[in-house]
């Protein structure tokens, strides 16, 4: 929900006076960037909270705050907005969640990182949050070699092709996506720029060259969105299957009067589409196109193979 | 109708507000504030209302504004942060945190650092990222983690039917947040996905509405177990012990993925055979089936049949 101006400009307030107070000291030009408005914006306040305080409206009853000619701004130990406000729920939240989940990853400075969220606990309430990002064998050489800058020799099981491939990557960032970690990274044979599955490695080294990560990266919004070298699969799904359209971005849904699910899928590789249906079950049908009708009897035949062996 | 007031009137009014109630040990009544606080409209109905305003604008703001006996304060106590006595080094950590994590947009961690770490000295760049995580966020996750702390009872509808759950936990699971609590109309604990929660259905309860349950798990671990399979069984629910080869090409994976309750025996040509318990079959089937040519169900004799006779049927349906 948008916030109204006059909220805005509160809450700007009632950070800002103590902000100035515990840093000793501050100027327009540092607030305008700290809080995100203009060097107007902050003189119009300045010159306004100056002028609050309570009845009588002595000097001593006046927010202790004063903005100078040449855009300094003083803050002394006055009888209000000494410390900052409570957080609010959704900050409390927030800062949290954010900080049990850097603790679940290997390697985070859990000593200081557990000692604040225990504070932080213990003046917000113990709320019992915890995060589980899951931590695949080769998540912390990987986070050691972004920042080190090591390149890395690695195996990489494609669930695509279910087929294992050799290279050499420059990794440049870790991170967790609908529960899973990726590391994006410059594949020094194609020359491009791909997220990994970390979990999907099976052998990681690095090669003892390096390289400098280039400013600036960040995950993408979604990782896997459909692609170029996708086929979009027709399936008829029975109403126990319906984790598929909550698990995986369906490019459309259609629910039938007997539950069952008509769902299109961009599917990068035949090998996930046996996955796929062989979890599902005898009930699942591929509608089109005509050439994967057959994938899912097909997969189960080759497996039972493999029981039916001498 | 009175002329709105501009901005900087009614900006001055609140911060003047604010500052009164946060000074006065006994409370305010209405009459007080109107004669304390410059700048309300004339006449008793516009100053009323205009006051009314004023409060909920307040309270939108999360700012404790209590009313008791027709008189008005905020205490101070419930407005400030406590000194957190943060240390430097527990600064930067929570500053890389919420930099990795970012939560609840320019409302979330961000105004949280600015309260927590106050003076830092850092600039607003934020520090580069080597690491970063994206939980789903939800608008219900603040208000189900202020019912943990307050023990408020929260009813809702969950997949259709409702509930009333005393909150005890909310953890982050392959991309998902459950809600863990004691389920009243089902006398059990439970898990809940929050996006599957009704959000228009959820009310919640006093504060302090019931008493933590011992039997309240300590740990995401517990609330769930991470292995799908040995989930939803009852204590009567029989738990067989599967036996799993699976070769060289998905052996870490499996391995990782089968659990601290799985044994592994390794192989010299890299091959491992896993022996896991399983109480939920289906799960334990989904995951065998997922790693395809590269596991077989090697025992117990009636689990392996399941599988075949589960692949028989899919190989049946082509014909």
């Amino acid at each position: 929900m948008a916030r109204s101006n006059f909220a805005e400009r509160l809450r700007r307030m009632l950070m800002m006076v103590p902000w100035v107070l515990e840093a000793g000291g501050s100027t327009v030009a540092e607030l305008a960037a700290r809080f995100g408005v203009s060097e107007d914006d902050v003189v119009r306040d300045l010159n306004l909270v100056m002028c609050c305080g309570v009845p009588p409206y002595g000097a001593e009853h006046m927010i202790s705050v004063m903005l100078d000619d040449d855009g300094t701004v003083l803050a002394w130990k006055g009888p209000y907005f000494n410390r900052p406000m409570r957080l609010t729920p959704t900050e409390g939240f927030a800062v949290l969640a954010a900080g049990r989940a850097l603790l679940d990853v290997p390697g985070a400075d859990s000593a200081a990182l557990g000692g604040a969220l225990s504070k932080l606990e213990s003046a917000l309430g113990s709320g019992s949050v915890s995060v589980d990002l899951g931590a695949p064998p080769f998540l912390s050489l990987v986070r050691d070699a972004v920042e080190s800058g090591a390149r890395l020799s690695v195996s990489y099981y494609s669930a695509w092709r279910d087929e294992v491939t050799s290279r050499s990557i420059d990794p440049w960032l870790v991170f967790s996506q609908e529960g899973r970690w990726y590391v994006t990274a410059l594949d020094a044979s194609s020359g491009e720029v791909r997220h990994f599955r970390v979990d999907r490695l099976r052998s990681a080294a690095a090669t003892g060259e390096t390289f400098v990560v280039p400013g600036g990266v960040r995950p993408p919004p979604r990782v896997f969105s459909g692609g170029q070298d996708t086929t979009e699969v027709e399936l008829d799904l029975p109403p126990s299957a319906r984790w598929v359209v909550e698990t995986y971005p369906a490019v459309s849904v259609d629910e039938l009067a007997d539950g069952r699910l008509q769902v299109r899928l961009a599917v990068t590789g035949e090998r996930w589409l046996e996955r796929l249906l062989l979890r599902v079950g005898p009930e699942a049908r591929v509608l089109s196109p005509p050439s994967l009708t057959h994938v899912a009897p097909t997969a189960a035949t080759r497996l039972l193979a493999r029981y039916t062996a001498p | 109708m009175a002329d709105p007031p501009s901005t900087d009137d009614r900006f001055e009014r609140l911060a003047n507000l604010v500052t009164f109630l946060l000074d006065t040990d006994k409370g305010a009544t209405f009459a007080e504030i109107l004669e304390a606080i410059p700048g309300y409209p004339p006449g008793d109905d516009s100053a009323r209302r205009a006051f009314e305003r004023d409060k909920k604008l307040l309270r939108d703001e999360d700012i404790p504004l209590v009313e008791y006996d027709g008189r008005y304060r905020i205490p101070p106590s419930e407005y400030y942060l406590p000194d957190l006595g943060l240390t430097e080094a527990e600064q930067v950590a929570l500053r890389l945190a919420v930099a990795a994590v970012p939560l609840g947009g320019g409302e979330g961690g961000g105004s949280a650092l600015q309260k927590l770490t106050l003076g830092g000295s850092e600039g607003g760049s934020g520090p580069t990222l080597s690491l970063a995580a994206d939980l789903e966020e939800h608008p219900l996750l603040p208000v189900l983690h202020g019912a943990i702390r307050r023990r408020s009872l929260v009813t809702f509808s969950h997949g259709g039917v409702a509930r009333t759950v005393e909150p005890a936990m909310l953890f982050f699971r392959d991309g998902n947040w459950y809600l863990h609590g004691f389920d009243r109309v089902r006398s059990a604990e439970r898990n809940f996905r929050v996006d599957r929660i009704d959000s228009s259905s959820v009310a919640v309860g006093d504060v302090r509405s019931f008493v933590r349950r011992p039997s309240a798990p300590s740990s995401s671990e517990a609330a769930m177990p991470r292995e799908p399979w040995l989930i939803g069984g009852d204590d009567s629910s029989p738990s067989e012990s599967a036996v799993v080869r699976v070769d060289a090409v998905l052996a870490g994976k499996a391995v990782a993925e089968a659990g601290s309750s799985a044994s592994v025996e390794r192989h010299d040509d890299g091959s491992v055979t896993i022996t896991m318990p399983v109480v939920q079959r289906a799960a334990f089937r989904s995951w065998v089936l997922g790693l395809l040519d590269h596991a077989e169900v090697v025992g117990p004799p009636a689990l392996r049949g399941w599988i075949v006779s589960w692949l028989e049927s899919i190989a049946g349906a082509g014909g």
